[in-house]
């Protein structure tokens, strides 16, 4: 067939339709696609109009929609007290209270990263603007902490279309989230409420800080051992002092901005400084002395901070104004699974107590049915490692240990060690005591009932911890949370570096090194927080770092909502001879 | 000209070609439905297209794993030979979570959750295991409280152990990595009396979970 014979059969059969005919045909092919186009883009605003928005949100304080609110995006309670309905991959229903925005978006809102999975920003300073890679060509970079990489490109969010992303799942470019993110259903008022909270989050500047200067405070309790306070102060300083010294080099010279600081936000431009406030008098004044060091000075964060005793006040403070707290010096933290504002670098002194648990846990078929017995000196340090065993071992399931209480200032004798050995029996003992338990611990050696094994605390010993007796050794453990002395070595240069050309004999080893964290984790969250110096994204970033090796503990962890930095406590003896080593009897972490 | 011995993809252009010819005078309605097919097209492969992006986020591979002997402790505390734990006489399926993880893990126990209410009553006929990569934080207590928060049934056990455990066990699944924060998901699932897993990497959703699930033979 020809093609002009094609060509005329068509215009033939077009031919015989007239003018109007196709016009009807062209208006309904066109009318047909607009109302799809407009069904698939407007469906599924149409409960969550923005002229709804102040009309569903009338006559509430504003204060009450915002804690609504955070209740939605933080617990996954909707205002009405029911579980907020999640959908996974659009139709598998998943309970907002075990999976929700804060899950993901973290406190602030600021997003997250783990792995190569990255979660982007939720709060509206940033979903109202359109995102741009985060610097021009960089989503070409593969690389994590460019995460303008794994981020494509969208249009600003409006009211309409945020509410329609959480609902549907869908973004304004039509991109689906719902392989990852929950779709979630509620109503309009509680959408409003909702987004509403998002608006508020990490928008405004968190006091302490401003263009030129970020301020941070440290808590001193007066009376504190004055070298324990110098320790503590010693590498927050010099820290803060490197940063100033580099703001002003960078200032001077543009190849010094290049070498660090500038590597995220404006930091480089950004000085620190950091005040001492000192707490006096009974702990019950504490919180108006920090109030009023708070109203003259409001700080972004308190940095270290150190107590010979009690901390709690604080510790409060800082949850009810929000003000992170970066590793306090304490004996006795505060142990809260919900806190969130002070992180501390370690459970304590309870940490050994629950590290014998364990230990103990570990080897408890062995010990066929036969007791176990706590002696408990009458003070603060040795109650809180009986405690911290006490509540573990009963978490592992077994039946309460036997609590032997010393009298108030009595010390553990011999002749008194050997009655409660004789009459308990025990398969292992505890003895939360200084040095003066080590003569009534020899004094078993040779005895028919000495048990298996004696535990003791070794910071509780101190230096004494050198000195046990030769014939003990062999049966005498010890809490030990730190690495041991002769692995530190090589991670302890760091730590020197701040005490250069100063005499170390001024100093408390174990706080300048717990205090070099400080130093060292402050300024690594502030680089990745790329130039957002919000307080929950400090903690946010804090969380989601790897494990870090510094001096003096065996490794710090973190993660999001943990607060208790070293996790670990090795069980160690002391090895033989005249200089002896500490021996490992255990992992760091013992479970 | 069609010609007998013309491919159909040389027809078709012959027809679309006296259909639309190339000169300016193109009819104004051949036009327009040209531009309306054009339309429907782009629609058509943006769909497809956006369906077959979805089938790209995990890998799915059958291997063959040697289980190492260590000892782990469950969610209750009970010490568990991690040998002897894993079930021959049922389908066995294994993630590596954390109790304190943001973005991975919720979505891998969703999964598991979900299943769990798919097998309805007797959740016990498959076994589901959650493996800590974070035994420094993750006690028998936070593992506990973890499982409540996904409403789980009898049938899904959550284990920490030791750190050089959970590692042997990490590197016997080959799912090693050097710190939590560089997780990734994860999913290992084997039948009853079989030797070989399946090992899914990447983020699965939960309908995709699912469907893996029933492919590798749950019911």
């Amino acid at each position: 067939m020809k093609r002009t014979a094609i060509r005329d059969q068509l215009s033939a059969i077009s031919g015989q339709r007239s003018a109007r005919n196709f016009w009807r045909l062209t208006v309904l092919l066109f009318t047909h696609y607009s109302l799809l186009i407009t069904a698939v883009i407007l469906l599924p605003f149409t409960a969550h109009s923005a002229d709804d928005r102040n009309a569903l949100l009338a006559g509430m304080d504003q204060a009450e929609i915002l804690r609504l609110g955070e209740r939605i995006y933080r617990e996954g309670i909707l205002p009405d007290g029911k579980p907020l309905p999640g959908y996974v991959s659009g139709d598998v229903p998943v309970d907002g209270t075990a999976f929700t925005c804060v899950s993901c978006h973290l406190r602030s809102g600021l997003g997250s990263f783990e792995g190569n999975v990255v979660t982007p920003p939720t709060n509206g300073r940033i979903l109202y603007q359109p995102r741009e890679p985060f610097i021009k060509g960089s989503e070409f970079i593969p690389y994590i902490h460019n995460y303008a990489v794994y981020l494509p490109v969208r249009p600003a969010y409006t009211y309409e279309t945020l509410a329609a992303l959480i609902s549907t799942g869908f973004d304004p470019t039509g991109r689906s989230v719902v392989s990852v993110m929950p779709r979630y259903e509620m109503s309009a008022r509680d959408m409003a409420i909702l987004i509403a909270y998002l608006d508020t989050l990490s928008d405004k500047p968190s006091p302490g800080v401003d263009k030129s200067e970020i301020k941070f405070a440290t808590v001193i309790v007066e009376g504190t051992d004055p070298s324990a306070v110098r320790s503590m102060l010693t590498p927050i300083e010099f820290g803060i002092d490197r940063k100033n010294s580099l703001a002003v080099a960078a200032s001077k010279n543009p190849r010094v901005a290049l070498m660090s600081y500038n590597m995220s936000g404006n930091l480089t431009d950004i000085k620190f400084s950091l005040s001492r406030w000192v707490l006096k008098g009974p702990s019950t004044t504490w919180k108006q002395q920090l109030e009023n060091y708070y109203k003259t000075e409001p700080v972004f964060a308190l940095l270290g901070g150190i107590t010979n005793g009690d901390w709690e006040p604080v510790h409060r403070f800082c949850e009810e104004k929000g003000i992170p707290d970066l590793f306090p010096i304490v004996d006795y933290p505060v142990i809260s699974q919900k806190d969130w504002y002070t992180l501390y670098p370690s459970r304590g002194v309870r940490q050994e107590g629950e590290a014998a648990a364990r230990y103990l846990h570990s080897m408890y078929d062995l010990f066929k049915g036969r007791s176990i017995v706590q002696i408990i000196r009458a003070d603060r340090r040795a109650e809180a490692l009986a405690r911290g065993f006490r509540e573990t071992w009963a978490e592992t399931g077994h039946p309460p240990a036997e609590d032997i209480i010393l009298a108030k200032g009595e010390k553990l004798t011999a002749e008194k060690l050997q009655q409660i050995v004789a009459k308990e029996k025990p398969a292992a003992l505890l003895v939360w005591d200084d040095a003066s338990l080590l003569p009534a611990v020899s004094s078993l050696v040779g005895k028919p009932d000495k048990p298996g094994l004696v535990i003791a605390s070794g910071t509780y010993l101190g230096k004494s911890l050198w000195a046990v007796p030769e014939e003990v050794r062999e049966f005498l453990y010890m809490t030990y949370p730190y690495r041991l002395p002769q692995d530190d070595a090589r991670y302890d240069k760091a730590a020197k570096r701040v005490l250069a050309g100063k005499p170390i004999n001024l100093f408390d080893p174990v706080i300048i090194r717990q205090s070099y964290l400080t130093n060292e984790i402050l300024g690594k969250a502030l680089l990745e927080m790329r130039g957002e110096y919000y307080r929950d994204f400090l903690l946010d970033t804090i969380g989601m770092m790897a494990d870090q090796y510094f001096p003096l503990y065996e490794r710090v962890s973190f993660g999001p909502g943990q607060r208790y930095a070293s996790k670990g406590c090795f069980m160690v003896q002391l090895g033989k001879g005249k200089s002896p080593k500490l021996v490992r009897r255990s992992e760091w972490v013992t479970q | 000209m069609i010609v007998a011995n013309q491919t159909l993809g040389d027809q078709l252009s012959v027809v679309s070609s006296q259909l639309f010819p190339p000169q300016r005078t193109r009819p104004l309605q051949a036009r327009i439905i040209h531009y309306a097919l054009l339309v429907t097209a782009a629609l058509f492969l943006s769909l497809t297209s956006a369906a077959s992006a979805d089938n790209r986020t995990y890998q799915r591979s059958v291997e063959k794993y040697a289980m190492p002997d260590v000892t782990l402790i469950n969610q209750n505390g009970n010490r568990v030979r991690f040998k002897n734990f894993l079930p021959t006489d049922k389908p066995v399926v294994v993630d590596f979570i954390f109790g304190t993880c943001t973005t991975i893990c919720p979505v891998l126990s969703a999964g598991y959750a979900s299943l769990q209410q798919r097998l309805g009553a007797d959740t016990e006929k498959v076994h589901l295991i959650s493996i800590t990569i974070d035994p420094e934080n993750d006690t028998p207590a936070v593992l506990k409280d973890y499982l409540k928060r996904y409403r789980s049934k009898p049938g899904w056990d959550f284990l920490t152990g030791s750190r050089k455990d959970i590692d042997r066990v990490m590197k016997a699944f080959n799912a090693n990595i050097p710190d939590k924060m560089s997780h990734y998901a994860l999913t290992f699932i084997r039948m009853p009396k079989e030797d070989n897993w399946v090992r899914i990497n990447g983020m699965m959703s939960t309908s995709e979970f699912l469907a893996e699930s029933q492919k590798a033979g749950i019911k």
